[in-house]
């Protein structure tokens, strides 16, 4: 191979290797946020449970989807305001618990800077009476070799999750107590 | 019975209280340490500082050395395992993962996660061979006889088949989607390997070199551990055990478990199983026959202890 065509051949594999759907860093990150809502466990579940409604997510404009809430069936396309869209598939759904898991099919690194994220998100009774929401994720950093651009680290990653989850669970008890 | 019979007992009985329990090496890789698990008490020691955020462990058979490997650091640790003491790390150029060691430990197989080779290492010499695996190597395993090493290339769908002997690629024998973990029978006969995107186990005859079927097993398989005849199958999403009877492949149970299981384990007698949580950062023991959750474990932040973490401790 010509020195030209090396090169050419690396910058096509950088440029390429990220937009891989399923390649990612190497190390899987936490991210765990929890808020607490004055509103009964029952009532907050009614919004969080509804799979194929994500309206209560600040920046999402529409969600379109099918399967409603059976796991492994139900899918769901998040309309952003940006422009953006994010796909994700329900893997674990159990309405006795409140609880229920869904991964990231497919997002732009633009949007969010992840890999193979998958996220529960669990509704519980308050010890003071009212509601906790737990939203927690496991994630990779979207670039899947070892020095990843600034764009593309894992703190980054980790960051960019933290701050959807915060902007979420404010904006959901926002919702729920007003209603 | 003569007085000298009665010694011998009492001596012998000595020495099987001698024997101690085995133990759980689970690298940390958040934590980036490595936590030493009593599993007769179910009581973690100190925590071994390995760094270069580790996931990948193999334990010699003679319960010597643990290798750890470190993708973001790019090592590989050889740590003296009666001494809890890291002798050196070896440099590897690429993102050492999956590892195994060859039955006579003179040999570690290591694969590189963002490259397409499995390295065979000597752990002493440093000296290396390569050979082509496809993309994403993950799990390895050696047979008991060290002939035969078998690699997972993950984003290839395939088991690859390697001659230990030669290093060189002798099959490559389609599984489900995305192998993982590969774990192979005391007998050396069958390989089996966890598809976490198609949610089931491939079961491999290794002289045939062919897929004998998939196990369908729970969401998203990550390792694979069999004692008493049946195999046990971590379950990352459904955060779940699943039995299956490792003859005919018939389901036998679902255990549920701690949040984000990745690797199991198994005893030496074959009588408990380990699993690690990597989001609770816990090692949980399994009763192999009546499937009861027996002890649980701390461990450092991440614990992924991705191959071989049981040490045999004499």
């Amino acid at each position: 191979m010509s020195p030209l065509a090396a090169l050419r051949a690396i910058v096509i594999a950088v440029a390429l290797s990220p937009l891989a759907a399923l390649a990612h860093g190497a190390t899987p990150q936490k991210v765990v946020e929890t808020i607490e809502i004055a509103a009964p466990p029952a009532k907050v579940w009614a919004v969080v449970g509804d799979f194929q409604d994500m309206g209560w997510l600040p920046g999402v404009v529409k969600t379109e989807g099918q399967g409603g809430v059976t796991p492994e069936i139900a899918k769901r396309r998040l309309f952003l305001a940006g422009g953006g869209v994010i796909d994700e598939r329900l893997v674990q759904y159990d309405d006795a618990a409140m609880s229920l898991r869904y991964i990231i099919e497919h997002v732009d690194f633009a949007v969010l800077p992840v890999g193979n994220l998958s996220a529960t998100l669990k509704v519980s009774p308050a010890p003071s009476g009212g509601t906790v929401v737990e939203w927690k994720s496991r994630f990779y950093r979207a670039f899947p070799g070892g020095n990843p651009p600034e764009q593309y680290t894992d703190e980054v990653a980790i960051k960019a999750v933290s701050e959807l989850f915060r902007s979420g669970l404010a904006a959901l008890k926002a919702r729920v107590e007003r209603e | 019975m003569s007085l000298r019979a009665l010694a011998v007992v009492f001596l012998a009985s000595l020495l099987v209280g001698a024997a101690r329990a085995d133990e759980a090496f689970i690298p940390n890789q958040s934590s980036d340490d490595l936590t030493i698990v009593d599993l007769g008490a179910m009581t973690p020691g100190a925590a071994l500082p390995i760094g270069g955020k580790p996931a990948g462990i193999a334990v010699s058979r003679d319960g010597a050395r643990a290798y750890v490997t470190s993708p973001e650091g790019h090592f590989v640790s050889v740590v003296d395992a009666r001494a809890r003491r890291v002798l050196k790390r070896i440099a590897f150029d690429g993102q050492p993962f999956g590892v195994a060691v060859s039955p006579d430990g003179r040999r570690l197989y290591v694969a590189d996660m963002n490259g397409r080779e499995l390295l065979e290492i000597d752990p002493d010499s440093e000296k290396t061979r390569r050979v082509e695996i496809g993309a994403m190597p993950s799990g390895v395993a050696a047979t008991p006889d060290g002939r035969l090493v078998i690699a997972a290339a993950r984003d290839d769908n395939a088991l690859v088949v390697i001659d230990a002997e030669n290093f060189a690629r002798v099959a490559t024998i389609a599984v489900g989607r995305h192998p993982y973990g590969v774990t192979i029978d005391a007998s050396g006969r069958r390989a089996y390997t966890a598809n976490v995107e198609s949610d089931d186990v491939s079961v491999i005859d290794l002289a045939e070199r062919k897929l004998i079927a998939n196990a369908r097993v729970g969401s998203h398989p990550y390792g694979v551990a069999l004692a008493k005849g049946r195999a046990f199958v971590a379950n990352q999403y459904a955060e779940t055990v699943s039995v299956f009877d490792a003859a005919t492949l018939a389901p036998l149970a679902t255990i549920k478990v701690g949040e984000y299981p990745e690797s199991v384990g198994v005893s030496r007698d074959g009588g408990t199983i380990y699993v690690t949580n990597w989001f609770s950062n816990d090692l949980w023991s399994i009763d192999a026959e009546s499937y009861r959750i027996t002890g649980k474990a701390a461990t450092g932040d991440g614990p992924r202890a991705f191959g071989a973490f049981v040490r045999a401790v004499d």
